[in-house]
């Protein structure tokens, strides 16, 4: 596939167009590539494929290989690795709380112990995630303004 | 977690079981044998005996996330080691006789008390870091909000 970059006046909408015969799996993956860049990521449910505004989401996790993102009432698979998103979440407010999962840290009401020298994190829907030991000492370090 | 957090958090107790030993210590005592004198090398009992106590601490380590049924079973072992290895090694054969009964029942149930403080001790310590998270995360929130208004 060629990669043509153009220049365009500043009052023009930018655009990335990209044209391809089929409809791919790594055409999907530069379309979610590109809208993760721009503050939404890109998931399936049941078969389609919808845009999720990052803001939307209230955590990450990984299960078995295949990385599933949640928002308040929905569940959507990502073709992205949980270290990518972190990547390209970290300046969104993501922040890794535990070897599987991600959590967004607007969306958590409070932080309370849980079993096992753990914590749990109680969201805005009222889920719960659980904040590994290993992690508490990075949430501090971000709550704090501190680099991780 | 990793063997070696889950060594730091079995670590850190270690001191506050060494300060319970010594209280349930002096409570027996006073009981049992209020007349009974001891040499300097009795201040390492207690070091010993928490030493031990974390053995079974250390052995029962899992890198998997436990559900809460398998922690509950988990805890549920290392009691029953502890109280198994801690009669043993403190009283002996001794523990079986039968004018020793109500001393053997009464340390076991000092060693009974000992584990649930040392899990109400370190609930406490997360309750009060729970706290702190809770209040940096309002503001660190608050920091955030107002950044992007």
């Amino acid at each position: 596939m060629d990669v043509k970059i153009s220049r365009i006046p500043e009052d023009e909408n930018e655009l990335v167009d990209i044209r391809c015969h089929k409809e791919t799996d790594s055409v999907r993956e530069i379309a979610a590539f590109v809208r993760s860049r721009q503050g939404q990521l890109t998931g399936s449910l049941e078969g389609r494929q919808y845009a999720i505004a990052v803001s939307d989401i209230m955590y990450i996790e990984s299960v078995d290989n295949r990385t599933f993102i949640y928002t308040s009432s929905k569940v959507y698979e990502s073709k992205q690795r949980i270290y990518e998103l972190e990547d390209i979440l970290k300046p969104k407010h993501f922040l890794r709380i535990s070897k599987a999962s991600l959590v967004n840290l607007m969306k958590i009401n409070s932080v309370k112990p849980a079993l096992g020298g753990r914590f749990s994190a109680v969201l805005s829907n009222g889920e719960e995630v659980i904040i590994s030991r290993k992690y508490v000492s990075d949430l501090k370090k971000t709550l704090r303004g501190d680099e991780t | 977690m990793s063997f070696k957090e889950h060594l730091k958090s079995v670590m850190s107790l270690y001191f506050v079981i060494v300060t319970l030993i010594n209280a349930a210590t002096f409570i027996l005592g006073e009981i049992f044998r209020p007349d009974e004198r001891f040499g300097y090398d009795a201040f390492l009992s207690p070091l010993i005996y928490a030493a031990i106590a974390l053995v079974p601490m250390l052995c029962m380590y899992s890198k998997k996330e436990l559900t809460l049924k398998q922690h509950i079973v988990r805890e549920l072992l290392q009691l029953i080691s502890i109280e198994v290895i801690l009669i043993f090694f403190g009283l002996g054969s001794k523990s079986l006789e039968p004018e020793n009964i109500a001393l053997t029942a009464s340390f076991a149930l000092s060693v009974f008390i000992i584990f649930v403080l040392v899990y109400v001790i370190a609930w406490l310590l997360d309750i009060k870091l729970a706290k702190q998270l809770n209040s940096e995360l309002k503001s660190f929130q608050s920091r955030v909000l107002e950044m992007s208004e």
